[in-house]
């Protein structure tokens, strides 16, 4: 329970620091473990060796980032009880189980076959090996579906009731399929692996833009573009209908995400349009700058021409979230959804038009180089996701059942400034180390030189000359 | 909340031994890690320290996964011990936490970096395995004095009290106590992973020595110190059941000189092995000492459980997945027995 407004909104940006900086290293570990298991599977299917090498490349590159997963999600763990204590104890009934599921069934497993994963070649058969692959990728989808399961409870919470200060699970059943889970599960899969498939398009593009090994590189950047141009209208078609699930569940959540401030006009019409952008006014009440599309709000949201949507002003004053945030956040991850199915469009075009092949690939210097940039896109897709999905939220840490502010630890201001302060540094350290690794290795390229590996060899792991392979045995398991 | 059933409160105890298995094993296993880390401040030679973390690069990480366990299993069995102890301990937990991600980055950064930035990191990995053991260790004291928690109506009692509270010349000695315990375990597993003719081992056995009595003192006082600050102790050890505490006490001296007389002889694996089962006697007895409180005068493990403990969940984690995961982390550590030397590795 806080008092201060400020030491509530710095008790939120306390977590929202941690958890922001944590969620930018498991979609990549959930979607490029399913990319590896595949890459891996051509490979012992059709024995070409370019998919081992391309196999053992963006491997290196996923064991890196894992290691941040790993630096960064202890830290998550620990934080609901020591930030969120009072909520900690009130949904711990629930939420703690589900997260304890997680931590027993996701990543206990996925400790188990990374190990294999990692120093498993060479040692063990070849079907072996991608037998741990595949558990890599089913253990960390796990873990994705765990913590969306218990999130999407706390935005739709169903199957308990509020008793003695805690959540009384009563029907688990309904707790666990909650409304909000439907769309937003699959939306953080697929999320999660368009922004792995992003990553390779990305990765690849800029060694066929530096011309190096291009047949290899050509056959990456090819195969996750045009996966692409299925995975891109999916998430656009997921996020449709998540926004349905908020719409009807949440109605203070969509009211703010769309800026929508008034659910009739002044003189008493429903009101349906859809505010492209604004800025609210001084007072909170109203979007002082806006461009307006008459009906396209009760179209995206009733899917009928005049549908009723709640407006801000039919929800207590004391209920209503902020709004700027959400609203700018949704549009720029709306946008970028946009974007990729553009560019997944235009790698269609391309190679229709025969333009993909080895030989000319790399003369699509456009292409490649917006190909480069959507690496970077996905991140703040990510980010903005949950900005506008958490802040819309607010002000309650479980949807119309306990406020955030019920749900802080008793912090003092200068205890919350500590912990923001101190980890604005260490998170920032991993994230560094993260990105100067994903550079040295990109830049070093591909291992064409040792011998691929049939199966268990005789000898030990012969001693890795390169630092990033010291690297890569140390970092997880 | 209290008013379980009979069988919850079985199912409840039951994982609270689950519970103390993972710290336990944490404690065991991460604590060697981390005392290898305090000792490395001390070494002189650049490649040394690097073949330190080399010498635990594949296991640290599993390690590591039983404490996370151990966060899991707390929250979904007793969220109400874990949401206000957790919020008492914040700051020496924060710091902990930095030192266990400066520790990750450290041992990843290390073999990249220039010769000017090694010394840094090495500086850095020193120094936060050595802050992850004294916070580690002050977090375990400041519980044992417990905490005070609210009174409303309708709420489940929470923390109150400040961020300071955890501050006590007993909890200041806790975290001495394990910095000079890990340290032990620190060199011994030192000697054990490293050639008989390393220097670094030399050095290593010279310090065992030393830290080995060091150790000895610091376990008496801090028995003493808590008979003499705690009446539950006082009361349990000197009470009618005093002689299984003398066995006890006595299993833990007998472990202690095995592992010196196992250490004189130069058998190094068997000295940490025997370390471990003084160590794991003695975190055993703590966790009996205290029950049936989790959080002395605060919390016990029956008040501080989630009201819907289920036999189901038990079985399914216990029967399929506990057990896998000690026996892959079992394997690994077997993969990675052989002996190394400081050339050896570092390349
Ligand atoms: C399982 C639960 C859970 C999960 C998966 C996430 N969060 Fe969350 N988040 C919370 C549970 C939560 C919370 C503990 O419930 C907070 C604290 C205050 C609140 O209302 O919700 C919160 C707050 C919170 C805030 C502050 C909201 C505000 O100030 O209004 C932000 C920006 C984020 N989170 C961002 C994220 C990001 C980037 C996540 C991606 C990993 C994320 N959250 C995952
Ligand atoms: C906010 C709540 C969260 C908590 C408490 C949390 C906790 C953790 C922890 C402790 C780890 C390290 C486990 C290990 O050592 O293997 C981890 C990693 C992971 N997390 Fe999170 N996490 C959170 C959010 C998320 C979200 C939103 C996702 C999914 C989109 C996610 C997916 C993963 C995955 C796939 C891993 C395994 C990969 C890795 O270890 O790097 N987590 N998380
Ligand atoms: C036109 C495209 C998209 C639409 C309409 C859309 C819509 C939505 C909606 C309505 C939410 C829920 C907000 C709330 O609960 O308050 C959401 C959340 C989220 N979005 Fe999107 N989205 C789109 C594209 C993307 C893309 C391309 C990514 C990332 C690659 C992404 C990542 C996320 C994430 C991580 C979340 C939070 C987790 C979740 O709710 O599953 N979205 N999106």
């Amino acid at each position: 329970m806080q008092n201060s407004a400020l030491s509530l909104l710095l008790s939120r940006l306390d977590f929202a620091w941690i958890t922001s900086m944590h969620i930018i290293y498991p979609p990549l570990t959930a979607g490029l473990s399913i990319l590896l298991f595949i890459a891996e599977w051509r490979w012992v299917r059709t024995d070409d060796e370019q998919w081992y090498r391309l196999t053992r490349f963006f491997e290196k590159l996923f064991i890196i980032n894992f290691g941040a997963g790993v630096a960064t999600g202890i830290t998550m763990e620990m934080a609901f009880g020591i930030l969120y204590g009072p909520f900690s104890q009130a949904a711990g009934p629930f939420f703690g189980q589900v997260l304890a599921y997680e931590t027993i069934s996701a990543f206990m497993y996925e400790a188990g076959f990374i190990g294999l994963m990692v120093f498993g070649w060479g040692k063990l058969g070849k079907k072996m090996h991608l037998f741990a692959t595949a558990n890599v990728a089913v253990a960390s989808t796990l873990s994705v579906w765990w913590i969306l399961v218990a999130n999407s409870w706390m935005q739709t919470p169903r199957g308990v009731v509020f008793k003695n200060g805690f959540f009384h699970v009563v029907n688990w059943g309904a707790a666990l399929i909650n409304p909000d889970v439907t769309f937003a599960v699959p939306h953080m899969e697929v999320a999660a692996i368009e922004l792995s498939l992003c990553f390779v398009t990305a990765v690849s593009a800029w060694q066929l833009l530096k011309k190096r090994h291009v047949p290899m590189f050509q056959r990456a950047l090819k195969w996750s573009v045009l996966t692409l141009v299925v995975i891109a209208p999916l998430q656009v078609y997921l996020g449709d209908g998540l926004g349905g699930t908020v719409a009807h569940d949440q109605a203070s959540a969509l009211a703010a995400l769309e800026g929508h401030y008034h659910t009739y006009n002044p003189n008493g019409s429903v009101d349906t349009s859809w505010e492209v952008v604004g800025w609210p006014n001084a007072k909170g009440d109203d979007m002082a700058l806006a461009i307006a599309i008459p009906h396209v709000l009760s179209l995206l949201e009733t899917h009928t021409w005049n549908g009723k949507v709640t407006g801000l002003d039919d929800i207590p004053p004391q209920d209503r979230p902020p709004v700027l945030i959400p609203f700018y956040a949704f549009r720029i991850m709306a946008g970028i959804g946009t974007v990729f199915m553009l560019l997944a469009f235009w790698g269609l075009f391309l190679a229709v038009r025969g333009k993909m092949a080895v030989q000319n690939i790399i003369d699509n210097k456009w292409f490649l180089r917006a190909a480069v940039v959507c690496g970077v896109l996905p991140y703040i897709a990510v980010w903005t996701g949950w900005w506008t999905r958490e802040i819309s939220r607010q002000p309650w840490v479980v949807y119309g059942m306990m406020t955030t502010a019920q749900g802080t630890s008793r912090m003092s201001v200068a205890q919350e400034i500590f912990w923001l302060v101190g980890y604005i540094g260490f998170e920032i350290l991993v994230w560094g180390g993260t990105w100067y690794f994903f550079a040295k290795v990109v830049r070093h390229g591909p291992d064409m030189e040792s011998p691929t590996v049939d199966g268990p060899m005789p000898a030990l792991d012969p001693p890795e000359p390169h630092a990033v392979l010291a690297f890569v045995k140390r970092t997880k398991t | 909340m209290d008013g379980l059933t009979q069988i919850q409160s079985i199912i409840t105890f039951a994982w609270w031994m689950v519970f103390s298995l993972s710290v336990v094993l944490y404690v065991v296993l991460d604590g060697a890690d981390l005392g290898a880390g305090v000792f490395s401040l001390f070494v002189r030679n650049a490649d040394e320290r690097g073949a330190i973390m080399s010498a635990m690069a594949g296991t640290w990480d599993a390690n590591e996964t039983w404490l996370i366990v151990a966060g899991g299993v707390l929250f979904a069995i007793f969220p109400f011990v874990y949401g206000s102890a957790f919020s008492y301990l914040m700051v020496p937990m924060a710091f902990a936490l930095w030192g266990m991600i400066t520790r990750a980055v450290a041992l990843e950064f290390r073999h990249l970096a220039e010769p000017r930035w090694q010394r840094f990191s090495d500086l850095a990995f020193g120094f936060s395995s050595l802050a992850v053991a004294f916070f580690g260790g002050m977090a375990l004291g400041a519980v044992m004095q417990g905490f005070p928690l609210t009174h409303e109506p309708s709420t489940v009692p929470t923390y109150v009290g400040g961020a300071l509270r955890f501050i006590s010349p007993f909890s200041i000695w806790t975290g001495i106590a394990s910095v000079v315990t890990v340290t032990l375990g620190g060199v011994l597993f030192v000697r054990a992973r490293f050639q008989q003719r390393e220097p670094i081992r030399w050095q290593a056995v010279k310090w065992c020595n030393v830290v080995f009595y060091l150790a000895l003192a610091v376990a008496i006082i801090t028995i003493v110190f808590s008979a003499t600050i705690f009446p539950w102790a006082a009361h349990k050890w000197l009470g009618p059941n005093f002689w299984i505490w003398a066995i006890v006490l006595l299993a833990m001296i007998v472990a202690a000189l095995k592992m010196r007389i196992a250490a004189n002889r130069d058998r190094d694996l068997e000295a940490l092995i025997w370390f471990t089962v003084a160590l794991a006697i003695m975190s055993i007895s703590f966790m009996a000492t205290i029950y049936p409180w989790m959080v002395p005068g605060t919390w016990t493990i029956y008040s501080g459980a989630s009201p819907p403990v289920t036999l189901f969940e038990f079985t399914f984690s216990m029967g399929a997945f506990f057990p896998v995961m000690i026996i892959y982390n079992a394997y690994q550590i077997w993969v990675f027995r052989e002996r190394i030397s400081a050339m050896g590795v570092h390349h």
